[in-house]
């Protein structure tokens, strides 16, 4: 035996040594090896510092369970992972792993002096100090605490890795590749099911794998596995989740033990869609609760046995065993066979099985019964212990380097729990186990409660002589919560697990209580004097270990973080130095700067080539649906506020679309191509909204109605052309159109080509001038666009984006859903009263129209502002007062919902709600900003042209 | 359509290879999208059969819903408007481009996205889907080869994500 290494045994490969560090310090392990296995084999036993005491603490586990031994491992910038569990970090040709939570070292931490002062830190100590006073918590106390308290460090970088997710269908998935999961994967291997058998380690085989006598068995069977074309093996892959009708989540792991990581994704999600669920999840071993049960050298027994006979390293050279349960003996056997000094074995329990006894002897190995720990020695390692018999007497000192724990096992019905089975409370094995499945889902092995580790005894805590409140005998280890504050909470009036666990965070830390829960509920049981059913069951939620955020979010993000969508235009608007704003999934091209413009020169500029020329607009984004059927106008006529039935072919109409309530949801112009076919047009963010309303009262309330619903909002480009000119240019590139002012009036259809593609040319305006909205199939929207500019490059057209498209239409008061409504906004607040049908049987929102709130008076209404300096621009969102005399906080009685420069009126214009506004005309209203209080008067929305000559020319 | 002006598609058509997968886009097409309460009023304004079974197709057209058929024909073909009859025909020639998925790792790469048990797929059948968060039409038209129609603004985004994904398999 070299150091902690035997010279034999273990499944890792003695011919590959692998060199690490930990804190910078270089060690030597083997290919097989996990950190933890390998600095164990080195003699480290320090791992890491506990969260809130800064306790120096040890391994207590092997496995995904371990609570203590976090640490920290970066590969390169951007490649930091806080807080992986030491038993679960495979060791590779430089690997640099560091402990966390200490200050300046791991030996010589300075945080440690809360151990010091555990008795002032009980339970909910900060919820009770820090609260005074409320101003100090964010500043000071919660900064602080966080600096003091914590677990590894979050990366600051971006993360530079990939990851891979797939969708992945089974007829059965089963959890867990230890012998029982092994075996029913074999049982469904000779059938036609597709099957998928997940673990979570780097092998498969679970307890089997610290079993040499399970070893053969083991390669025969994963060899039959591998044969069978119908399972699929995913080693080093974490259920961490299982959600509604069989569905689990899972991370396989794919680079983190590869020295070289090279390019493909680091981690894989698999969502997986099972038809059954076998969940073969084994069980953990108990810790027991007992003074000083955290010092580095205690751990789980069979922990211990891992360590031995998978990884070929001893724990200590002189262990001593601490049972309640038969199989921490066989584990302290199997290190006396291995050569490992077994320096005694006590247990609690009085009378102890006469075939375990005879094997002790023969082994030599001194035996205590009844007796138990109260006391370890050392600090930054075990150096020994203190032993005594049950009622205190007899104490006694034993030399001993590491000390294994046995106090029993747990199920792990984690996933179980997250499927909502239910749970039967098993008196014996002092556990909860699964009784009645909500999914289909069974359990097999050890996490159904059905195991071979012999009996046991259940235990709240070890039986001390000594004083409670002045031992710290750990519960739960990560979160540093000890039996006393279980006592406390109790104490203080807790009486449910549930309530307990959130006051003395036991449980609730990133190991979810794996060796913890059912020890605090003994405690709280016992403390309370009720049975354990009584006090509850705590459940699990996903993910049943920490998983990284980069799993989840896959390729999401950078050009894959979500789709931008971008129009048939758009390349032209960026070729062209657009600037762009999102608009919904749309980005949208805003004003186009030329020269050093800035957006308010860029603007004035647009708006004055629309009003005394042309200018040109993308208008792609627009919702578009085909309503076709025999039904179509009655179907519209229920849909929106004004009457459609009568409308001609080849005229539009401006539709307003309320939502059962009566306010308004949506608008848009639509023309009658047919008698039968309308092409309606929406705002560009509630396309898909309207469409799904639409459908929705289609098929639930007018099943009858002929009629049927086709987006086209991607199938046409959409060029609004703008001005005065706007005919003198279209005129020469359209065919079979009459654009002459009598042949296609304002709000007019015609359909025919331009530059050879078909259209369907709309004569609408939303900026009060002469305008066309020129409809193609959106493969030719760019090149049109590009022979409209050239065309219209001697009468000075403007590009245009949607800067001065907003200021062009508030100049004629037209509203923007969204913008100028918050969805409490009916027809008449926004002076839409004429887009309402008087006589109408019904339409969508027609009953509520009438309710005495929304006829009462005072209701906000919108209404022109006008500020009385008209160099001033009002702030959108501004709030308004009647009188800024009064006391603050003033009463307000409105806010601004739009405010431009107006480059045709040369001055500021708004649109505001305003209570009982339209009762307000002329009123002088006052908007209080920081500095100063802005008088303005209450107008009529429609600024410019109120007439509307401009539009019929 | 037009010989003045050009047709630009919202991604290229040049192929894409990784580990033996092709993304391609297909040529530009004529789109339909047919709707009636009885498929013989569709049939008999266009005089060929359409498949009744959800998820089945049938020479150009499938069957998306129940009262709704996809027809793919030549770029340029015209039918009838079914104008007067209990019917809905709608031109979306121009509303999505199709991107072929191919090669014997085709199904991984769409069950990177897609939530379809791909296994139970079987050819010939087309379905209404989504890849992550944009929706597709999914067709299956060989083992190997899949075709999504994908409205044009999703195109880029949902040829990146494939290409990652292809470009990802091990």
């Amino acid at each position: 035996m070299s150091g902690f290494r035997l010279d034999q045994g273990g499944r890792v490969d003695r011919s590959r040594r692998v060199s690490f560090s930990f804190d910078g310090a270089t060690y030597r392990g083997f290919a097989g090896d996990t950190l933890a296995s390998a600095l164990l084999a080195n003699g480290v036993m320090l791992f890491g510092r506990s969260f809130k005491y800064h306790r120096p603490r040890g391994l207590l586990g092997a496995g995904s369970e371990e609570p203590n031994a976090l640490v920290s491992v970066s590969r390169g910038p951007g490649r930091h992972t806080p807080n992986l569990r030491a038993t679960a970090v495979e060791i590779y040709e430089g690997l640099a792993a560091t402990s966390q939570n200490r200050w300046p070292s791991l030996k010589t931490d300075l945080g440690a002096i809360n151990d010091r002062l555990g008795m002032f830190l009980p339970a909910g100590f900060y919820t009770k100090t820090f609260m005074w006073p409320r101003s100090f918590w964010d500043k000071l106390y919660e900064p602080a605490i966080r600096r003091m308290a914590g677990l590894g460090e979050a990366p600051s970088e971006i993360d530079p890795d990939h990851y891979g997710a797939v969708y992945a269908h089974c007829d059965l998935l089963i959890v867990g590749a230890g012998p029982a999961g092994i075996d029913a994967a074999l049982e469904a291997s000779g059938t036609s099911k597709r099957v998928i058998l997940i673990d979570e380690q780097d092998e498969p085989g679970g307890g089997a794998l610290d079993d040499p006598a399970l070893w053969s068995w083991l390669n025969e069977s994963l060899k039959d596995l591998a044969a069978a074309p119908n399972v699929t093996v995913l080693s080093r892959t974490t259920a961490f989740g299982y959600y509604h009708d069989n569905f689990v989540g899972a991370v396989e792991r794919l680079t983190d033990h590869w020295a070289e990581i090279g390019s493909g994704p680091r981690e894989k999600l698999w969502r997986i869609r099972a038809g059954a669920v076998i969940l073969a999840q084994g069980a953990i071993e108990r810790p027991l609760v007992f003074a000083a049960n955290d010092v580095p050298g205690v751990m789980l027994a069979s922990a211990a046995r891992t360590f031995l006979q998978r990884y070929g390293v001893a724990v200590g050279k002189s262990v001593a065993l601490m049972a309640a349960h038969d199989s921490g003996w066989r584990d302290a056997f199997a290190h006396a066979r291995a050569g490992v000094n077994v320096a005694a074995i006590i247990d609690v329990r009085e009378t102890i099985d006469a075939a375990l006894l005879a094997e002790a002897q023969a082994l030599g190995i001194a035996v205590r019964l009844g007796h138990s720990v109260i006391e370890v020695h050392g600090r930054l390692g075990v150096k020994g212990m203190t032993v005594a018999r049950n009622d205190g007497s007899a104490a006694t000192r034993i030399a001993c380097d590491a000390l294994l724990m046995a106090g029993g096992w747990t199920p792990s019905v984690h996933l179980w729990s997250h499927s909502k089975g239910s749970f039967a409370w098993d008196e014996a094995l002092g556990a909860y186990v699964p009784d009645r499945p909500n999914e289909k889902v069974r359990c097999v092995g050890a996490c159904s409660g059905k195991w071979n580790f012999g009996s046991g005894i259940v235990i709240d805590a070890l039986p001390t002589p000594r004083n409670q409140a002045r031992i710290k005998a750990f519960v739960d280890f990560q979160n540093d919560v000890t039996a006393k504050d279980i006592h406390l909470a109790v104490r203080e009036g807790f009486k449910s697990i549930e309530h307990i666990k959130r006051y003395t965070t036991t449980g609730m830390a990133t190991d979810q209580g794996k060796t913890s829960n059912l020890n605090g509920l003994q405690i709280a049981s016992q403390a309370l004097g009720r049975p354990v059913t009584e006090v509850g069951l705590t459940t699990f939620r996903p993910p049943y270990t920490p998983q990284t955020f980069g799993a989840l979010a896959g390729h999401a993000k950078d050009d894959l973080f979500q789709p931008t969508r971008k129009t048939p235009i758009d390349g032209w608007a960026e070729e062209h130095g657009a600037v762009f704003e999102l608009v919904a999934q749309w980005r949208r091209a805003r004003y186009f700067p030329q020269g050093g413009d800035d957006m308010h020169a860029a603007v004035n500029r647009e708006c004055r080539a629309v009003r005394s020329a042309v200018g040109i607009f993308d208008a792609s984004t627009l919702g578009k649906i085909e309503v076709v059927g025999p039904d179509a106008a009655e179907f519209l006529n229920r849909i929106y506020t004004n009457p459609w039935k009568a409308l001609e072919p080849g005229r539009c109409r401006y539709g307003l679309l309320l939502r059962e309530d009566g306010f308004i949801t949506d608008d848009g112009v639509s023309a009658r191509l047919t008698p039968d076919r309308f092409h309606l047009t929406t705002t560009t963010g509630g396309a898909a909204r309207v469409l799904n309303t639409m459908e929705d009262y289609l098929q639930t309330e007018w099943p009858e109605l002929d009629v049927w619903l086709t987006s086209t909002t991607e199938q046409w480009a959409v060029i609004a052309l703008q001005g005065p000119l706007a005919r003198q240019l279209l005129e020469p590139l359209v065919e079979g159109i009459d654009l002459a002012a009598e042949a296609f009036p304002h709000m007019a259809i015609r359909e025919g080509t331009i530059c050879g593609v078909p259209t369907r040319l709309f004569r609408v305006s939303f900026t009060g001038e002469l305008g066309f909205e020129i409809n193609v199939p959106a493969a030719y929207g760019r090149a049109l666009w590009e022979q409209l500019m050239n065309a219209g490059a001697a009468w000075g057209i403007t590009p245009y984006g949607t800067e001065a498209m907003h200021v062009l239409r508030a100049e004629k008061g037209f509203i923007i859903v969204g913008q100028d409504t918050d969805g409490t906004v009916t027809p008449h607040d926004a002076g839409l009263d004429w887009a309402v049908g008087k006589k109408k049987p019904d339409f969508v929102g027609k009953r509520s129209l009438a309710r005495p709130d929304i006829v009462a008076a005072g209701r906000k209404q919108l209404v022109g502002l006008l500020t009385d300096d008209p160099a001033v621009v009002l702030e959108e969102g501004a709030q308004i007062v009647a009188d800024p005399a009064q006391a603050i906080p003033m009463t307000m009685i409105g806010h601004v919902t739009s405010s431009y420069w107006s480059e045709a009126l040369g001055r500021s214009i708004a649109l505001a709600l305003i209570e009982g506004g339209h009762q307000r005309m002329g009123e002088m209203l006052h908007v209080p900003m920081p500095g100063q209080v802005i008088r303005a008067k209450v107008s009529s929305m429609v600024f410019y042209d109120p007439q509307g000559a401009r539009l019929h020319v | 359509m037009s010989e003045a002006l050009a047709r630009i598609d919202p991604v290229s058509g040049s192929a894409v290879f990784a580990n033996g997968v092709t993304l391609t886009l297909v040529e530009p097409m004529a789109r339909f999208s047919l709707r009636a309460r009885q498929p013989e009023a569709l049939e008999q304004l266009l005089g060929f059969k359409l498949p009744r079974k959800i998820g089945a197709s049938l020479d150009c057209a499938a069957c998306l819903g129940p009262d709704e058929w996809l027809l793919r024909a030549a770029a340029g073909t015209k039918i009838a408007s079914g104008s007067g009859q209990p019917v809905s025909i709608t031109e979306i020639s121009e509303r999505s481009v199709c991107l072929i998925v191919e090669g014997a790792r085709a199904a991984e790469v769409l069950a990177s996205g897609c939530p379809l048990d791909l296994d139970r797929f079987a050819v010939g059948r087309a379905t209404r889907t989504v890849f992550e968060t944009v929706e597709i039409i999914l067709l299956r038209t060989g083992e190997d080869r899949f075709q999504v129609e994908v409205w044009r603004s999703f195109a880029p985004w949902l040829r990146t994500a494939l290409e990652t994904a292809a470009l990802q398999l091990r």
